[in-house]
């Protein structure tokens, strides 16, 4: 009786206004954040301040990418923050209203409001105490939405500079929660080791909530991301301080379960959209190859490495990747040869590359837009480990994407030594459209929400 | 078995509008391939979680903030505010709005509201700690009467369940901002508010001092895993 009047007062809802409700986003966020349909309006890069050059100060630029717009492909606003931090990552809070950003030497995060005027930020609040809050994790990398929260994944510890580090847990005002170290030899916290490693090192972070896991991947420390990278390549020992783990966790407990052997740093970590995927990829910067981290048909996780980068032993160093919305794609950018490659992976057990091209002299960072049409690219992997002389290039490009064709089309750079703006790095996507306002939205693509 | 009917009315009559309102571009195809994905049932319709729930108590249910305060009316017309509603309680806080219209939105929410009162009806100590509140994004058209319609018959047990509105939009958006929770609105040609475009879904689980101890999202707003939840806050006070 009541199920039927409780399925009768839902009809009756529905009857009474119907509303068209779609999600979308650029297909490496969260998948508990609001979505953008349709063209961005801005690229929001966070960007290493260069002595000598401008300001030098570390900053938030804005670039206006909306094709209809009188500015576009222009630098519509500079935000600098007041020195140099080794800006590098930045992650959007669940309503996209913040964008964090942190620096790797500094142990600052910035937080940016970018929802009251899309077109020109504002530094609403900068933690300075995050190495103190979270019991000594340094330098804050991936800022990953929780609903309500945001998990910041370390690098390094206060203790030995090296590479074992944990997540810091935030509330959506700034105010720390909680810190998560990662499991180590020495301390397992109950998680399963399955290989050789349990270095504890840290990466990024992402999740497959209707699998109730979280993932971490691992790199290095702070005395191996601020030294020289030409030293570094010399220094045996220094090269042995990288990360070979990946760590399977409980996302609801935020306990660790498995730690999973991925030798050669795997750095970036992107899961599958499909509902029924269920698996991530990382690459590993170190042995240059595609590693797939996914769910066997006993319910265990497990990884593989699937595909090789390029020619490993030239050491292309991948970068950055970026999952097309259908999980059919795997774009792949390689730093030291300055290349993008594109993978099929409908096989995600056996990724097949189907194009390259080189972007410029060096290429860190990629977004694509959801529908995949567009692809923005950045320079900047570290302040230290960025080439020199001529090949120092600094820029944000675009491309547009023709999957057909397998073709990419140069539409426009924007040169950030020319602009005196620094080492671009880390691009986020913003519109007018993910906000409230009785002016915003006319005319504008709307934006609808995770539901 | 008749709730599945009706979910299966509202696919219908959702996929049909939707064919209305599209025209042929490339975006809007893009949109309605993800729209058909999405639509799939959200985890909290399904009896299955998918995975097993550790022990109640085995976990930490880590204090994320302060929960939020403000003026709100009951369903008899009656001026109220949250804190005074959650006092004492272990409290579960869903905003939502009678005309939402997302298979996996404020329906979701409501519906598993009410299925966690069914789980628990025999379970006169979880039950006696528990306040669920259902409170309205839409002052304007949400009045006391229509969310007393709208609650009427869900909250059949002696569950307590409260369904609430504001006086005003004004009174509305302090309480919405203190719990971070966005919501598009539509406007008229002439800037006159036009009701509710759409919205995040989120519940909060409140302990009964107030604080914010979990959020959830389609994707974990499941009964089994909610009533888990209460029972970890439930023995962290013993």
């Amino acid at each position: 009786m009541h199920l039927r009047k409780f399925g009768v007062s839902i009809l009756g809802a529905i009857l009474l206004a119907i509303s068209s409700v779609t999600v979308a986003d650029e297909t490496c966020m969260s998948p508990y954040m609001a979505k953008i349909v349709g063209q961005e309006d801005y690229v929001y890069v966070w960007t290493l301040g260069v002595e000598g050059l401008g300001d030098e100060q570390d900053k938030l630029v804005t670039i206006d990418v909306n094709p209809k717009s009188k500015t576009y492909a222009k630098v519509v606003s500079v935000l600098s923050v007041g020195g140099r931090n080794e800006a590098h990552h930045s992650g959007l809070s669940d309503d996209r209203h913040y964008l964090w950003a942190g620096g790797l030497d500094s142990n600052k995060i910035f937080i940016f409001d970018v929802h009251s005027n899309p077109r020109k930020p504002t530094l609403h609040k900068v933690i300075t105490d995050f190495v103190e809050k979270t019991g000594g994790i340094v330098g804050p990398h991936t800022f990953y939405a929780l609903p309500g929260r945001i998990m910041v994944s370390g690098l390094s510890n206060n203790k030995d500079n090296g590479g074992r580090t944990g997540l810091a847990e935030y509330n959506s005002k700034g105010e720390f929660i909680a810190t998560h170290w990662l499991p180590t030899d020495g301390d397992l916290r109950g998680a399963k080791k399955e290989g050789q490693f349990a270095d504890g090192y840290g990466y990024d972070v992402r999740v497959q909530p209707r699998r109730n896991v979280m993932l971490t991947s691992s790199f290095t420390g702070w005395s191996n991301y601020m030294m020289d990278f030409g030293q570094m390549l010399q220094d045996g020992e220094a090269m042995k301080r990288f990360g070979n783990t990946m760590v399977v966790w409980d996302l609801h407990t935020r306990k660790p379960k498995k730690v999973i052997d991925v030798p050669g740093a795997p750095l970036e970590i992107r899961c599958a959209w499909g509902a029924n995927n269920n698996y991530c990829f990382t690459t590993t910067a170190l042995t240059s190859k595609i590693w797939l981290i996914y769910e066997d048909d006993n319910g265990e996780w497990q990884g593989k490495a699937v595909a090789d980068i390029g020619d490993a032993s030239k050491v292309p160093l991948p970068v950055d990747i970026s999952i097309t919305a259908d999980d059919k794609g795997l774009w792949v950018d390689t730093f030291m040869d300055g290349k993008a490659r594109y993978f099929d992976i409908t096989d995600p057990f056996n990724p097949v590359q189907k194009f390259e091209e080189q972007i410029g002299s060096q290429v860190n960072m990629i977004s694509q837009s959801w529908d995949g049409k567009r692809a923005y690219f950045s320079t900047s992997l570290l302040g230290n480990w960025d080439k020199t002389g001529e090949a120092d290039e600094q820029w944000v490009k675009l491309y547009a994407w023709d999957e057909d064709k397998l073709s990419l089309t140069h539409k426009w750079t924007i040169d950030f030594y020319k602009e005196k703006l620094g080492r671009a790095h880390q691009m986020r996507f913003g519109a007018y459209s993910l906000y409230s306002s009785k002016n915003q939205n006319k005319g504008k693509d709307i934006t609808l929400l995770d539901k | 078995m008749k709730l599945m009917k009706y979910i299966l009315i509202m696919f219908v009559v959702i996929s049909f509008t939707q064919k209305i309102s599209y025209a042929d571009n490339d975006i809007k195809k893009e949109r309605e391939k993800i729209k058909n994905e999405r639509n799939s049932l959200a985890i909290g319709w399904r009896d299955n979680l998918g995975y097993e729930l550790p022990k109640p108590g085995s976990y930490d249910l880590y204090n994320i903030r302060i929960s939020g305060d403000g003026k709100i009316i009951d369903e008899n017309g009656k001026e109220n505010t949250l804190h005074n509603l959650m006092d004492g309680k272990i409290t579960l806080l869903s905003f939502i709005y009678s005309n939402c219209t997302d298979t996996n939105g404020c329906p979701l929410a409501t519906s598993v509201f009410y299925k966690i009162q069914e789980k628990i009806k025999k379970d006169n100590k979880l039950l006696s700690s528990l306040k669920m509140i259902s409170l309205s994004f839409d002052p304007e058209y949400d009045t006391p009467q229509i969310m007393s319609l709208y609650g009427k018959d869900l909250s059949y047990i002696k569950a307590n369940w409260d369904f609430l509105t504001t006086s005003s939009l004004e009174n509305l958006d302090p309480i919405l901002k203190s719990y971070d929770q966005p919501v598009i609105r539509k406007y008229n040609e002439d800037g006159s508010y036009d009701g509710v475009e759409s919205h995040l879904l989120r519940v909060f689980l409140i302990d009964d001092k107030k604080l914010i101890r979990n959020v959830y999202n389609v994707d974990f707003l499941h009964p089994d895993l909610l009533i888990n939840d209460i029972k970890t806050l439930l023995l962290s006070n013993e």
